[in-house]
């Protein structure tokens, strides 16, 4: 059989992997774990919204709801290792498919609604799962879990003094998530969501059952969103429900894939990089000066920046790609013209 | 030659200036660190339900920052007298913002130890972002000093590096019941039962148990257990829940803007208990005898300082201008003020310890009763896990906007005014 050769995106994309991988390496960023800090939540958000991506954006079905899955997949470690003492790691599987369940079990009602009245049918759930965790002692209510000091390493998915194993497993949860979308791009039930997402009614009329299909993408983002919960609290050492199950948390899974691109891959990737350190370092550089001058700063850009381009910044990138090619052009006609 | 377009031009401007702001940040560290001083980090929530509460207490380390570094001859506190610590060493603050999110509070400390440099901690107010913060700071074997955070369970955890200046909520919780007996006892009072409103939160939450505990062996039946979302808009649910099982007494674990909620909720309700006791924060903040002018009245709480306290605690005043000025004229609060020491008491045993090795000054500050004329009682000491043995409160009324010393009997200054007076007859 003879073997595909790389096309140039995947090469490019390869290459932008190897970086990543090699980037702990360098002493200036591992020595510095703010940075190292910054890049992991980079890493993490982007994963975020891109498994928000596949019901978001390519399914088209904008879901504010996601923080309900994403609590899960934490809970489900933060339990694994607090209340039962043992490793994160089958608290993590059950998380996973529990969030995947639930999501098909709320989702389905949900999907008979259809444009804003979905949108607002998922804020009321995240309120629900609110309210009803932070009331139930079993997973520990409003006083939440917080970690016991246990051996760090990959066993127990922790580490104290260096974050450079957090980061390797910020990346894998990143290149599985991405590796996942990307696969989903070229496989027909990827097409059978853009489908669904230009139309409805149409995809249904060419044989596509958009009731099936969104069910499994909102069970598939709903599921690798809990893998994410997960690692963030394993990150945090600590979870409680308004730092995971709230509306502040769903809102940056839909504000970090709209400002980078809905509906493509690379979009949660952008929108990650640049809204992850700008809310980082503005806290760092501004936040202590007290009034939330670093709020405001970043609510500003933010706007700036969908002022500006309302496609995101895969549309900036776009935009500039286009000016440069055009200038290219320009320029060879001008040399035709045999001006100088 | 190639001509950038206009556009293009801005976006380079726009992401060089950035990369210059992050750059200034992380270099303006080092360079302190070249000169003879002791960075300290702050983090309190700046902005959040919280905010005003937070920026008080970083306004209150700052004021004793002043009073470290420059000479005072005219207040009457440890290390007023000299400049600086260690024979010239200044102190340096770094602050920063938790938001009152525990995740902000963990990274924000990572920063400021790892990034920034500091020698040591001071924070964070809410409880829930004290425990990992202080968790940090601890694996790094870095002192935490917390000035306010009142979860009991803080100091619960064999922490080396952690030292807790306020009073818990169990103290507070049994100081509750025991002015709910002294009442029976010599007011005749006939208090029975108990209800507890607090906010769902690590601080609400404890708080909410120790009263049940303290109830229990007091002999007290609590008829309503009421929790709400913390920064909530309506408390009318709750308050309902409260009149319809009519305590005798309410206790309150309540902060910030949610205390001026509740109170104007009762009024609107028409329903008020025979005595309304809550917890230190919310109640102690100097900010509600202004929202809530005559409402505010015959409510009760525990107080580590107020204003009306001048003749208990002489060397405030003096203390208290510096504040002022940084806050826009308002004085000093229970929690506030508790930072201030939280920082006092640190450089006291920096000085004492004659160095700045962590492991040296956390056994000093274990090993020495401190002069602390700005806490209640003027002495700090700490036991294993860090608590002030120390920590005192009074509990107060607030009576025509003053708070008035109500028990222990021997530090009143006021008769209590029981029960509550009816809101139609103020």
């Amino acid at each position: 059989m003879q073997r595909k050769a790389l096309n140039k995106k995947d090469a490019l994309w390869l290459g932008f992997v190897v970086l990543l991988a090699l980037l702990p390496l360098a002493p200036v960023v591992a020595a510095n774990s703010f940075h190292m800090h910054v890049a992991i939540l980079i890493l993490l958000f982007a994963s975020m919204a891109q498994a928000w991506n596949i019901i978001g954006g390519y399914c088209g079905q904008v879901s504010f709801g996601h923080s309900v899955f994403f609590g899960i997949g934490a809970y489900g470690a933060g339990m694994a290792v607090v209340t039962y003492g043992g490793t994160p790691w089958p608290g993590i599987l059950i998380g996973v498919m529990l969030a995947a369940a639930i999501a098909v079990v709320i989702s389905y009602p949900c999907f008979k609604l259809s444009g804003h009245y979905f949108a607002i049918a998922t804020f009321a759930i995240v309120e629900i799962f609110h309210r009803t965790f932070l009331v139930w002692d079993w997973v520990g209510g409003a006083l939440g879990l917080d970690y016991p000091l246990v051996k760090e390493g990959l066993k127990n998915l922790m580490w104290y003094d260096t974050k450079t194993g957090y980061y390797y497993c910020a990346l894998i949860l990143f290149l599985l998530i991405f590796g996942v979308v990307r696969w989903l791009e070229g496989h027909r039930f990827g097409y059978y969501m853009r489908a669904v997402r230009e139309g409805q009614e149409t995809a249904e009329s060419l044989g596509v059952n958009s009731t099936a299909v969104k069910l499994a993408a909102m069970a598939l983002s709903a599921a690798l969103t809990a893998l994410c919960g997960a690692f963030f609290v394993q990150y945090n050492l600590r979870v409680d429900t308004p730092m995971v199950m709230s509306l502040d948390m769903s809102m940056k899974f839909v504000l970090i894939t709209v400002l980078g691109g809905s509906g493509t891959l690379v979009g949660p990737l952008l929108g990650a990089a640049v809204l992850i350190p700008l809310q980082e370092y503005s806290r760092a550089l501004w936040g202590g000066l007290g009034g939330g001058v670093d709020l405001i700063i970043f609510g500003l850009l933010i706007i700036l920046i969908v002022v500006k381009q309302p496609a995101g910044m895969i549309g900036i990138i776009r935009d500039i790609g286009k000016r440069v090619l055009k200038q290219k052009s320009a320029a060879k006609g001008d040399s035709a013209d045999g001006t100088p | 030659m190639t001509h950038r377009s206009p556009r293009l031009n801005r976006w380079i401007v726009f992401v060089a200036v950035l990369l210059m702001l992050v750059g200034f940040g992380s270099g303006a560290g080092s360079v302190m660190a070249a000169e003879k001083i002791i960075k300290i980090g702050t983090i309190f929530p700046l902005t959040g339900p919280v905010a005003t509460a937070g920026q008080r207490c970083q306004a209150a380390v700052q004021t004793a920052v002043e009073i470290i570094n420059n000479k005072h001859p005219e207040i009457k506190v440890p290390l007023a007298k000299q400049e600086g610590i260690l024979n010239g060493y200044k102190i340096v603050l770094v602050h920063a913002d938790s938001q009152g999110k525990p995740d902000v509070g963990k990274s924000e400390a990572e920063r400021l130890l790892n990034q920034e440099g500091v020698w040591a901690l001071i924070g964070s107010y809410n409880s829930s972002v004290s425990k990992p913060a202080s968790f940090v700071a601890e694996r790094m074997k870095r002192i935490f000093m917390c000035g306010a955070s009142s979860s009991a369970a803080l100091t619960q955890r064999d922490m080396n590096y952690f030292f807790r200046l306020a009073p818990t909520d169990k103290t507070e919780s049994i100081e509750f019941v025991d002015v709910l007996k002294w009442m029976n006892k010599t007011k005749k009072a006939n208090v029975k039962t108990i209800g507890i409103i607090y906010e769902n939160s690590e601080f609400g939450k404890h708080a909410a148990e120790e009263a049940k505990m303290a109830a229990a062996a007091g002999g007290f039946k609590v008829v309503a257990d009421v929790p709400f979302s913390p920064g909530a808009t309506n408390l009318n649910s709750e308050v309902q829940t409260l009149k319809k099982s009519n305590p005798d007494a309410l206790f309150g674990a309540v902060l910030g803007a949610d205390y001026s909620l509740l109170v104007r909720t009762m009024k609107q309700m028409a329903w008020l208990p025979n005595i309304a006791i809550n917890y230190c924060s919310g109640y102690q903040d100097p900010v509600i005898t202004k929202q809530l002018a005559g409402d505010a009245d015959f409510f009760m709480g525990s107080t580590a300082y107020s204003p009306q306290f001048a003749s208990l605690m002489p060397a405030v005043a003096a203390v208290e201008k510096i504040f002022k000025s940084k806050t826009g004229g308002v004085p000093f609060d229970g929690d506030s003020i508790q930072e201030a020491v939280a920082m006092l008491v640190l450089a006291q045993a920096i000085e004492k310890a004659g160095s700045l090795d962590p492991d040296k000054v956390a056994k000093t500050l274990y090993a020495n009763t401190w002069d602390s004329p700005l806490s209640l009682g003027g002495k700090v000491a700490f036991v294993k896990g860090g608590q002030n043995i120390k920590a005192q409160s009074i509990v107060t009324q607030l009576q025509g906007g003053q708070y008035k010393r109500i028990y222990p009997e021997e530090m009143a200054d006021t008769k209590i005014i029981f029960p509550m007076k009816p809101w139609g007859k103020r």
